[in-house]
């Protein structure tokens, strides 16, 4: 496991720039990343534009601009700031979570479901991001994220160790199924309304399904 | 609505919308003209700028009409897109359908399903990348997602596994509902390969494949 995990650690100092000014720079870095998640939980990816961001967080445009090159860049900050402890935290339980690797994997994917379902609307942003017109090369969406990917690896290849995950398999495929079913999964969140509950209950039996097919042949 | 003012920006093609009641059909087939030349012009502009990017304006200007020409035939923006979704999802269903008939088994007509939507949309993936990003919003998704030709779409995935059981190739106890709902996830889920990622057609049947199989492989085991 990485030792180096944690909160997102502030940019570098740049070289020539004032102490003061780098501190002012960082300051007004944290209120847009603060107001821009309240925006994005509140009105969605598209419903939110960086003039109101800079509003809300009551900084000028240009000063969101000289620290930021998009909105889609604004927002993978917000989720990195949310999602680093998070992931942090998972990283050291899972070498302790027992069961078989389909009950290792639901117990960590109820964790995100619980997580992500008190700020839903940040979470669906983060997913519409992937498809933005203007998206930057800065911005992370979903999909892009690697260290979900990772800890899932890291499941399956003990599954392979303890003798419950195929060894003939293609992992990649399998986190990319995994990781598709458990962002479609928050569709319901869109068609239906589900809570994390519901949704961790259908991602439990999906996970069931796909653990049919990385299971040993007998 | 002002008469005057559309005249300014009517083309010489649709002056016959403006003939005389006396010439219904005419009139008719003048109006629908005016649908297919702002849908044109809207699938292209939606295609190019994504869905929050193309205004009713810009599609107004592209199909040489005035944004009240757009009005009187379309009730908003989304009404537009949805009109585009429709006429799309209903070629791709026949298509699917078809597919679904040439499959020697169930993992091969599941995989002629995918293909036959890939290479629907081969020609057509910015459009598909503005629909997904209309998908995810809380406002727009509900309305898109319900389509009764989506379900439709989804429908007939369950019927091929609904099909497979009949035939004994499936178990009795394959959970047709959540495979079929996994399946169509995942149809969807590969689009973004496509899109990004430039996958050839090849490339995403190959993956397709394996994903097939590993959501088949609990069915089968019986």
């Amino acid at each position: 496991m990485k030792a180096d995990v944690g909160p997102t650690p502030p940019p570098s100092p740049e070289k020539g720039v004032p102490p003061a000014r780098q501190s002012q720079k960082e300051a007004t870095r944290q209120r847009v990343i603060t107001a821009a998640r309240e925006l994005f939980d509140t009105h969605g990816y598209e419903g939110t534009t960086i003039r109101e961001i800079a509003r809300h967080a009551g900084v000028a445009v240009g000063s969101v601009f000289t620290t930021f090159a998009s909105k889609g860049e604004i927002l993978s900050e917000v989720m990195a700031a949310r999602l680093d402890p998070l992931y942090a935290e998972i990283d050291r339980v899972m070498p302790h979570v027992r069961g078989s690797t389909a009950d290792r994997l639901r117990t960590m994917f109820a964790v995100h479901f619980e997580f992500e379902a008190r700020h839903v609307r940040l979470f669906l942003s983060h997913i519409a991001a992937a498809y933005d017109w203007t998206l930057a090369p800065g911005a992370r969406p979903y999909g892009r994220n690697q260290r979900l990917q990772q800890i899932i690896r890291e499941t399956l290849l003990r599954g392979q160790a303890e003798g419950d995950v195929r060894h003939d398999i293609d992992l990649q495929e399998v986190i990319d199924l995994l990781c598709s079913a458990y962002a479609w999964t928050y569709r319901l969140v869109i068609t239906n309304d589900t809570d994390a509950k519901g949704m961790i209950a259908v991602m439990d039996r999906q996970i069931g399904l796909i653990a049919d097919g990385f299971a040993p042949r007998d | 609505m002002n008469n005057k003012r559309r005249m300014k920006h009517i083309s010489p093609n649709s002056v016959a919308a403006d003939a005389p009641a006396r010439a219904p059909t005419r009139r008719a087939l003048a109006k629908q003209q005016t649908r297919l030349k702002v849908l044109a012009a809207a699938r292209r502009l939606f295609s190019e700028q994504g869905y929050e990017g193309a205004t009713i304006r810009d599609i107004a200007s592209a199909a040489g009409m005035s944004t009240g020409a757009v009005f009187a035939n379309f009730t908003d923006k989304s009404d537009l897109f949805r009109e585009i979704m429709v006429d799309d999802i209903e070629a791709l269903i026949a298509s699917m359908r078809e597919a679904a008939e040439r499959g020697r088994n169930v993992e091969d007509g599941l995989l002629k399903m995918f293909m036959a939507g890939y290479t629907f949309y081969k020609t057509r993936l910015q459009l598909a990348r503005a629909a997904f990003s209309v998908s995810w919003d809380k406002d727009g998704g509900p309305t898109l997602r319900g389509l009764p030709n989506n379900l439709i779409m989804q429908d007939l995935f369950t019927e091929t596994l609904a099909n497979a059981v009949t035939r004994g190739e499936l178990s009795q106890e394959a959970e047709v509902k959540l495979r079929s709902q996994m399946l169509f996830d995942t149809y969807l889920s590969n689009f973004p390969q496509a899109i990004f990622e430039g996958w050839s057609l090849d490339a995403l049947q190959a993956r397709s494949r394996d994903q097939i199989r590993i959501l088949l492989a609990g069915a089968r085991r019986g």
